[in-house]
């Protein structure tokens, strides 16, 4: 059996008529040692999926099998205890606790893991050590770069030796450079064996995948498999038809919004004429009735 | 192990980077203990004034009361309305095998004018053997004997004070209901109870029994006698016979409290009990009002740190260990909270020993109890955010910014 085995999983928002869905029934199998980039526009459901596989979220409809084993049965303590063993989570926002040091942030999952403090420190100052941060080992969260926090966050999803790595968009905050440090850790944890998820609206950034899935309204559209190295066929096309819709437009939500905005323009002149006309038969009802 | 010490790092830091709210919940606990502690420490130390009032009472010095006077007042000095003891008991008690003294306690009244004049004094008849009973020192002169003199009296330091200002009282005469008296001698202040104006002794004018009784046509009544039990025979041995020859005189009715005088009036009197069960009802209540400030703060501290918590579950931290590290919080706060109420009491303490007539003692079992409550209340209180706070939805937790 694959590692990740998805099967018609569904997440639902919402009851009755303001019912939305985030997923739509979804099935995707993912074997062990495999990196996939997973690409589409904002509010395809990409970070639930993420969310869901790192099992922060549950679905509402579907099994999720993560190694063998159905998670909807784990008990709220097991799943605690699977995000801090088995799987590594890594945001776009980084989501370090400000008022701990990197070391500290770091070595937060082998808190939970009940290490002794000497241990967790010695792990956690190892791992700062190997994403480059062995200088920055004492610093908070807000002294240091956005690229030097989500290496530190990365240090953090390591730590315990994960099989499983997610990122949803681990480069969506950082300038190129950083973005370019970012992935190499990325890929370079995939070299080691891991298995690693990683989500993100830049075709270039599928060199680093050896899969990538495409997904829209909910639903996977596409799926292949690339070389390392080279740029996704499909993701290609997305580079090519789709350029008006960049990352940095997506952060500031004015892509999402701009339809909806000319739309709603459109409305307001269509809407005038008819308005005025409706008092004008009210009026013409009054007279009528004196 | 080591998670739970820096819990408690943690929630010090916590709280720290949030002085000035901390303060104020520790303010309800602060406030509790300060109470409990307080109210206690007063209470006890008012007990023991008007303990010992009456000085340093005989070693086997016996109280006998009507029964109904303890209930009936709060000090159970003045004569009660329920029943009252006659000369005859007196009799009775002198009777009794082992009492060697037994003496009345009567009051009555009539203006006094010695070179002021006082309306309403406190006027205690007794017998000439009360030093034998209650052992307290005089500041000049000793006490009346009216078999030489029958018309002597001996004053309290207070109403000596009113009635001769700073002159010397001693062997001046004073008007009481047409008689003229001789000032035989000056108590020594007695350890007065601040409550009471009327029941104490300082502001007393003992007057000779038999001297009062025919000034009185014989209605006085007598609100308390003590009795001296003498040594050979134990004293509890004397108050069962005592007990029984006055239910017998009043033909089989148990109206008669009897006691060791060193354990009657305040410190066994129900009322005075009471008030001390509502006092420290009071300071629970103030407590669990500090429990449910420090409830409320963490609550807002919970909403405030939402995201932190989604963070933690999100690397592995299960719904128990989120709550551990807010009860913590709690713990922290409320044992801050606790231990600076003591210091404080303990402040006041010494302030009011210095600069009041409340002299309050030191109840360590206050100053240890009142701790372990605020901090059981703070805990109790503390771990309902806490359990708000483990079990949010880690995703929800997350997205809360």
């Amino acid at each position: 059996m694959a590692l990740i085995e998805l099967n018609e999983v569904s997440k639902l928002y919402g009851f009755g008529d303001a019912t939305s869905i985030a997923l739509d029934e979804v099935s995707l199998s993912i074997e062990q040692g495999e990196c996939v980039a997973v690409m589409g526009p904002s509010g395809s459901g990409k970070s639930t999926l993420m969310n869901i596989i790192g099992m922060l979220d549950r679905p509402t409809h579907g099994d999720y099998h993560l190694g063998g084993k159905k998670v909807s049965r784990l008990s709220a303590n097991q799943r605690a205890k699977w995000r801090r063993d088995k799987i590594g989570f890594i945001f776009q926002s980084f989501n370090l606790l400000p008022r701990l040091t990197a070391l500290d942030n770091v070595a937060l999952p082998l808190l939970y893991k009940g290490f002794s403090t000497a241990k967790r420190n010695r792990k956690a100052w190892d791992m700062l050590e190997r994403v480059g941060l062995g200088d920055r080992v004492y610093y908070f969260p807000r002294q240091i770069s956005g690229g030097q926090a989500q290496r530190v966050a990365i240090a953090r999803a390591l730590v315990n030796e994960p099989q499983l790595i997610i990122a949803d968009e681990p480069t969506g905050n950082l300038d190129s450079g950083s973005s370019r440090l970012v992935m190499e850790l990325l890929s370079e944890i995939h070299k080691m064996g891991n298995t690693v998820l990683f989500v993100t609206h830049n075709p270039e950034l599928t060199r680093y995948a050896t899969r990538v899935v495409y997904m829209q309204d909910g639903a996977i559209k596409y799926d292949e498999q690339t070389k390392l190295g080279e740029v996704g066929r499909f993701a290609r096309s997305v580079m090519y038809t789709v350029p008006e819709i960049t990352e940095d437009d997506d952060l500031a939500g004015i892509s999402a919004m701009m339809p909806v905005l000319e739309k709603r323009s459109e409305k307001k002149a269509a809407k005038k004429k008819p308005v005025r006309r409706k008092k004008a038969t009210t009026r013409r009802k009054k007279a009528v009735k004196s | 192990m080591s998670l739970r010490r820096n819990n408690f790092k943690l929630a010090y830091q916590n709280l720290k980077a949030a002085k000035a709210r901390s303060f104020l919940t520790m303010l309800g606990i602060i406030i509790g203990v300060m109470a409990f502690v307080l109210i206690i420490c007063i209470g006890q130390g008012v007990k023991q004034q008007i303990t010992g009032q009456l000085g340093r009472y005989g070693k086997n010095a016996i109280s006998i009361q009507p029964a109904a006077a303890g209930a009936d007042n709060v000090f159970g000095l003045q004569s009660a309305s329920g029943g009252q003891l006659t000369s005859g008991d007196l009799k009775t008690v002198q009777k009794t095998q082992g009492v060697t003294a037994a003496v009345p306690l009567a009051t009555t009244n009539g203006t006094m004018s010695g070179d002021h004049t006082v309306n309403n004094p406190y006027v205690v008849a007794t017998t000439a053997d009360l030093p034998k009973v209650v052992h307290q020192a005089f500041a000049s002169g000793g006490f009346f004997d009216p078999e030489q003199d029958s018309k002597t009296v001996v004053l309290g330091s207070a109403i000596a004070q009113k009635l001769f200002d700073d002159n010397a009282p001693l062997g001046q005469g004073l008007m009481w209901r047409g008689e003229r008296f001789v000032v035989a001698g000056v108590y020594d202040d007695f350890h007065a109870p601040p409550f009471s104006l009327e029941a104490n002794f300082n502001n007393a004018v003992f007057v000779p029994y038999s001297t009062a009784k025919s000034l009185s046509e014989n209605s006085l009544s007598i609100y308390q006698i003590l009795a001296l039990g003498d040594g050979q025979t134990s004293t509890d041995n004397v108050m069962g016979k005592i007990r029984s020859n006055l239910v017998a005189a009043h033909g089989g009715a148990q109206d008669v409290a009897v006691r060791r005088a060193s354990d009657s009036n305040a410190a066994s009197d129900p009322t005075l009990h009471l008030l001390t069960l509502l006092i420290v009802g009071a300071a629970i209540i103030t407590m669990i009002v500090g429990g449910v400030g420090i409830m409320d703060v963490m609550l807002v501290s919970v909403t405030e740190r939402m995201h932190e918590i989604g963070v933690r579950k999100a690397v592995g931290a299960t719904n128990r260990q989120i709550m551990r590290q807010f009860v913590a919080e709690a713990f922290v706060l409320s044992a801050y909270g606790a231990v600076i109420g003591v210091i404080f009491s303990l402040v006041v303490i010494g302030l009011l020993r210095l600069f009041s007539s409340l002299q309050p003692a030191l109840v360590w079992q206050a100053m240890l109890i009142a701790p372990v409550l605020a901090v059981a209340t703070g805990v109790f209180f503390g771990s309902i955010p806490a359990l708000k706070a483990a079990r949010k939805d880690l995703i929800d937790a997350l997205r809360h910014e």
